[in-house]
């Protein structure tokens, strides 16, 4: 789902900014701690490579999500005033609430998961398998926060989505479209009066 | 301008007074139909919430504006009325406040406008849902039979809707309903009946297709909302094009003149004060002359900016009228206050710097400004145009750089006035430098004789300067005099006599073809009567003559006796005096010969002594 808001920010992004425009932008694109990102993502790699090996990896990985979400809106908090920050924050720390309300997972609602292949739904219901997610029941804390949204066609891709995810999309969009045509915006505002000038 | 102020807090309190009921009555309202019901949504049930939310937020955001101005119209008005038509009023009451919720804290608008919307969303939902039950119309799919609840329940939607924000300029603007109305009909009821029937469009989809119907909705009436707010975008700048002055950015002449009738109906009907300030640029011709047309535009361009950015806070209006001359109109002031504010506008125009500036007389940037207020007499916008005009004029005469408020120092208008007339006679008299050197000159002295005599007879400033102008101008007529005659240095033949004595008709003629000069015709025609009757033209006698004109036959004659004149001998002032005394009561009134006499004898008693005056003190 991370992907969908960027595909589709790209996509407006180069309508309306131009790729020229739009690459020049990502060349002077400026975060502050840029390098947490990456870092953060080949920890996650790590553990799911691992986590099959190791069970010592396996029982902590709930709370090593946990902290990697953590670390990531810290991340986001430091970039809050570019444009769409605020809205991945929201929606990550939604998902980051349900989760941690729910033991580190995602809990994911059986209705919405029916859009999914029936072998994946067979596998939450029995809940042998250690994943991010698992089946949404009574005992669920937040149940509206989990992934009870169902994508099916004519969406291009059939997921269970939580709210969180598309607060997260929309801000994940807002950003690269801004990026990518912002400036001119930008430039517009900040052309001097036609008046003279009174120095 | 604290008048204003205190007028502008009022009017917030009861605009904001307003909504505080409204939101009571909203919040009562959705405790009672809502009741948290979704509290206890099914997963499903939130999905479709999170689904409608988005959609009302999307077309919020998309949101466009509306006449009158700042009115807001987006199209989520469908997407509640289709909500309530399928999951009832309490579902839609919670799509509401989830909207609610996160457009104020993502917008960062003021809380209240957020909660007011909020509650007149309220108010309209569960309006529209009461009428739709009671009319017979049942919660779900949309059925055929049943159109006409359907109607009724949009109908007192929209209804309530007007009504809550009609009412609401009507505290706001103080205009009465009908007219808020009126224009609220006229500008919105098109794009509102698409709303309102493509919710029913919106309920059919949602019913038929689920989420894909809402996402084909969303799309639509995203595109029409795009085009809606493109087409008023066009709309105001057309709008805007034909209402600015491209070189200063204020609005032009005829926006101004548009303006100025309204707000004259206004002043009228409601009472309130209105001024109307008039500005001229001081020397921009000089300015112009030395730097260029280019550069005098951009000086235009800079003041008009400089207007702008202060007349905006203040609430006035500033247009350019013409050229270098600007309006201010300040609806809510009065004289003194708007007085106030145009010199405090001056002193900081003064103390910009402008390049260039040195060129100016003052060395600085300045203007000259006429204020004119409303007055219950005036109803033609011209007549306060005028005043203003006037009254700048007689700001630019007392040296520029000055603010004047008509009629608030007539004494100062009067002089200003008397000093242009003499002005313009003088003018006028100058012919006489070639024709008649010694008539211009004699003219000028008998000019100060009155001037001595309106003070000594303490005449009113209306007599007073009939008289002084009436001396000055006295002798026009002997412009038609030939040339000859007038300046023929031995006795004049009886012929020629009676060629003299023709100027004072000619000078009647004269003075007639001006309207200014009308009242001085008398002076004219009259100062060469007698008080015995035995002068021309008419022969009139005693008080048949006006007592100034024959202040002014003594006055004339005495000048004449004692000056060098082509065809007599000059008299010294005592001789004058004598011949004068002589004459009391033939050729001129003894009363005010003896007046004169007085006069004359102080100040020859002042030029012979100037140092007694002083010594005696």
């Amino acid at each position: 789902m991370v992907f969908d808001g960027i595909i589709l920010g790209l996509i407006v992004g180069m309508i309306r900014g131009g790729l020229k425009q739009g690459l020049h932008a990502f060349g002077q694109l400026k975060l502050k701690g840029g390098w947490i990102f990456p870092v953060l993502l080949l920890i996650q790699l790590v553990i799911f490579a691992v986590q099959d090996q190791s069970s010592f990896v396996a029982s902590i990985s709930n709370y090593m999500f946990m902290g990697i979400y953590i670390v990531g809106m810290i991340f986001l908090w430091l970039n809050r005033d570019q444009h769409g920050f605020g809205l991945i924050l929201t929606g990550v720390f939604l998902n980051f609430l349900v989760m941690a309300v729910n033991g580190g997972r995602m809990p994911v609602s059986l209705q919405a998961a029916s859009v999914l292949d029936p072998y994946y739904v067979d596998m939450l219901s029995q809940g042998t398998v250690i994943t991010k997610h698992y089946l949404l029941d009574e005992s669920t804390r937040l149940p509206f926060l989990g992934d009870i949204i169902p994508l099916s066609p004519p969406y291009p891709r059939s997921q269970a989505i939580s709210i969180g995810d598309i607060v997260m999309n929309v801000g994940i969009f807002v950003y690269i479209v801004q990026l990518m045509s912002g400036d001119k915006k930008k430039a517009e505002k900040n052309k001097p009066l036609e008046t003279g000038s009174s120095a | 301008m604290s008048f204003l102020k205190r007028e502008r807090t009022l009017k917030i309190s009861a605009s904001q007074w307003y909504f505080i009921i409204i939101s009571l009555f909203g919040i009562i309202v959705f405790g009672f139909v809502n009741k948290a019901e979704f509290l206890n949504y099914t997963l499903q049930e939130w999905t479709w919430l999170y689904a409608l939310t988005g959609a009302t937020l999307i077309l919020d955001h998309f949101a466009f504006q509306l006449p009158p101005k700042g009115n807001g119209q987006s199209m989520d008005s469908s997407v509640y009325l289709a909500c309530m038509f399928i999951y009832g009023p309490a579902f839609a009451l919670s799509v509401c406040l989830l909207t609610l919720i996160i457009s104020s804290v993502y917008y960062k608008k003021p809380f209240w406008k957020d909660l007011a919307n909020f509650n007149i969303y309220v108010l309209m939902i569960s309006g529209a849902s009461i009428v739709f039950t009671a009319t017979g119309g049942t919660i779900g799919t949309l059925e055929n039979e049943k159109i006409l609840s359907y109607l009724a329940a949009l109908t007192t939607y929209f209804f309530i809707n007007v009504l809550v924000i009609g009412f609401f300029y009507v505290i706001l603007m103080r205009s009465t309903l009908y007219e808020a109305l009126k224009s609220f009909f006229k500008d919105i009821i098109l794009v509102y009946l698409s709303t309102l029937i493509l919710s029913l469009a919106l309920t059919i989809l949602i019913s038929s297709n689920g989420v894909f119907g809402l996402t084909l909705f969303i799309a639509l009436s995203t595109m029409l909302s795009y085009s809606f707010k493109q087409l008023f975008t066009m709309y105001n700048d057309i709008q805007e094009k034909a209402t600015r002055d491209q070189r200063t950015g204020l609005f032009n002449h005829s926006y101004f003149e548009s303006l100025l009738d309204e707000e004259i109906v206004k002043a009228s009907q409601n009472d309130t004060p209105l001024s109307l300030v008039m500005i001229d640029i001081d020397d921009f011709k000089k300015y112009n002359d030395q730097f260029g047309h280019l550069k005098g535009d951009m000086l235009l361009g800079f003041l008009g900016h400089f207007l702008h950015e202060e007349c905006e806070p203040a609430e006035v209006v500033a247009s350019r009228f013409g050229g270098e001359e600007f309006t201010i109109l300040m609806p809510g002031y009065d004289e003194g206050a708007a007085s106030e504010f145009v010199n405090r506008l001056r002193k900081k125009l003064n103390d910009t710097y402008y390049e260039g500036v040195e060129i100016f007389p003052s060395g600085c940037l300045s203007f000259s400004a006429g204020i004119a207020s409303h007055r219950v007499d005036i109803h033609d916008k011209a007549q306060l145009v005028d005043f203003a005009d006037q009254a700048m004029y007689y700001a630019k005469k007392q040296g520029k750089n000055n603010v004047h408020i008509y009629g608030s120092s007539s004494a100062k208008e009067h002089e200003i006035d008397f000093a242009e007339d003499v002005r313009d006679i003088e003018q006028q008299l100058k012919l006489f430098l070639y024709k008649d050197v010694d008539t211009f000159k004699h003219s000028k002295r008998v000019f100060r004789y009155a001037m001595d005599m309106s003070t000594v007879l303490k005449l009113d400033s209306v007599d007073r300067r009939h008289f002084i102008l009436g001396a000055l101008i006295h002798d026009i007529g002997k412009l038609e005099i030939p040339w000859g005659i007038l300046n023929k240095k031995g006795k004049l033949t009886a012929e020629e006599w009676e060629t003299v004595k023709n100027h004072v008709v000619w000078g009647k003629r004269i003075a007639e073809t001006n309207e200014k000069l009308k009242e001085l015709v008398p002076f004219i025609e009259l100062h060469h009567e007698r008080y015995d009757g035995g002068g021309y033209p008419h022969g009139y006698s005693g008080k048949q003559i006006p007592r100034l004109c024959r202040m002014l036959t003594i006055i004339d004659s005495f000048d004449a006796m004692t000056t060098e004149r082509p065809y007599q001998k000059t008299k010294t002032y005592e001789e004058g005096i004598a011949e004068l005394r002589r004459c009391s009561g033939t050729q001129f009134d003894p009363e005010l010969t003896e007046l004169f006499i007085g006069y004359m004898e102080q100040r020859m008693l002042e030029q012979q002594q100037p140092a007694a005056g002083m010594e005696s003190s």
